[in-house]
């Protein structure tokens, strides 16, 4: 059998499921850096962070607020998923526009999980 | 006029005849008949025996080091190795998606699926040894490099430790349109091209992950 790909017209489906996809996987990453600033300026947040991750991952207390960032980031992603899929999967949209919204998300996200930024928000890291 | 064979004449397989192989299959001996299946028992057959033979009797203990999370972090460096090898086979092909010049798409599902399983295994083991490397211990490598070199933990620990929890909803996206779409995805330009930067930027946070953690695993084991 060839692995040739073959597209036939008569299964289309809206582009909205993939654009989902990808920006609840944008806004989960943004909460992931968000809450990592969030825990270094903040000693009361830090100590919160630290709390949610104490709620279900094993060995949280050694692994520290690390683990409440990870649940934050991941409760964002999968709960923005489910929310924009059901919005959006029946949806034709401009991919071109919302895959550049993502690429700055994620710039964003990127910028906000480079240790040396946290200072210019007040950290005493 | 001769007559000419078509190709989905049932006897034409069975009665081929093999370049320097006598008779048809029909009519060769048992040993021309194995067919791939046997190839791969025989191989794991091979594999099963020195795997014991290995297991039974390497010291794995004098390899892994006397700390106790030695296991947990060569599982980890074990496991971010294999999502390092299938991110960059998954590199390739998804720069064949962007160009549309792709002749093996499920490879492509295959390889991102693989990707997303390995980014979960190698961040729970690295979960894992995290408490071994912030554990309040003079030997543990996070207070060594807060006395020693603190830069060390405090921007490119920190940064590498953020950066590997990238890859998972990055390549988790990827494979869920892949799957979502098939082959459907060539017609669409702007999707094709999407899964084809999730799947760079996977490889992009997986390769800073990667370089900085062996870097730091260089300077200070745990």
């Amino acid at each position: 059998m060839s692995n040739q790909v073959k597209t036939t017209s008569s299964q289309r489906i809206p582009n909205g499921a993939a654009i989902a996809a990808y920006l609840s996987a944008m806004i989960g990453l943004l909460v992931l850096s968000l809450s990592a600033l969030l825990s270094e300026i903040s000693e009361p947040m830090k100590n919160w962070i630290h709390e949610v991750g104490k709620l279900w991952i094993l060995g949280a207390e050694g692994i520290g607020p690390y683990s409440g960032k990870e649940t934050l980031g991941l409760v964002g992603w999968l709960f923005s998923w489910l929310i924009l899929n059901k919005v959006l999967r029946k949806k034709e949209l401009s991919g071109g526009f919302w895959l550049v919204i993502f690429l700055v998300g994620i710039g964003i996200a990127t910028t906000l999980i480079w240790p040396p930024i946290w200072a210019i928000f007040g950290a005493t890291h | 006029m001769t007559k000419v064979p078509k190709k989905s004449d049932s006897n034409l397989k069975s009665e081929e005849k093999l370049e320097g192989v006598e008779g048809t299959k029909s009519e060769r001996p048992p040993h021309y008949s194995w067919s791939t299946r046997h190839l791969l028992l025989v191989v794991a057959l091979l594999i099963t025996v020195a795997l014991v033979i290995v297991l039974s009797t390497a010291p794995f203990a004098a390899i892994l080091g006397p700390s106790h999370h030695a296991l947990a972090a060569a599982l980890h460096g074990l496991f971010s190795f294999l999502f390092l090898v299938v991110s960059t086979v998954g590199l390739y092909l998804a720069f064949r998606l962007f160009t549309g010049r792709i002749r093996s798409f499920p490879d492509l599902q295959l390889a991102s699926t693989t990707m997303a399983v390995l980014s979960l295994i190698t961040i729970v083991f690295g979960n894992w040894i995290y408490i071994a490397y912030r554990a309040k211990d003079p030997k543990a490598p996070r207070t060594y490099f807060l006395e020693n070199m603190p830069e060390v933990h405090k921007v490119f620990f920190e940064f590498k430790e953020f950066a590997a929890l990238f890859t998972l909803p990055l390549s988790v996206a990827a494979a869920f349109i892949l799957w979502r779409y098939g082959s459907e995805i060539l017609d669409k330009t702007w999707t094709r091209k999407a899964v084809s930067i999730l799947i760079a930027l996977n490889f992009f946070y997986l390769m800073i992950a990667f370089g900085l953690g062996a870097a730091v695993a260089k300077l200070k084991g745990i």
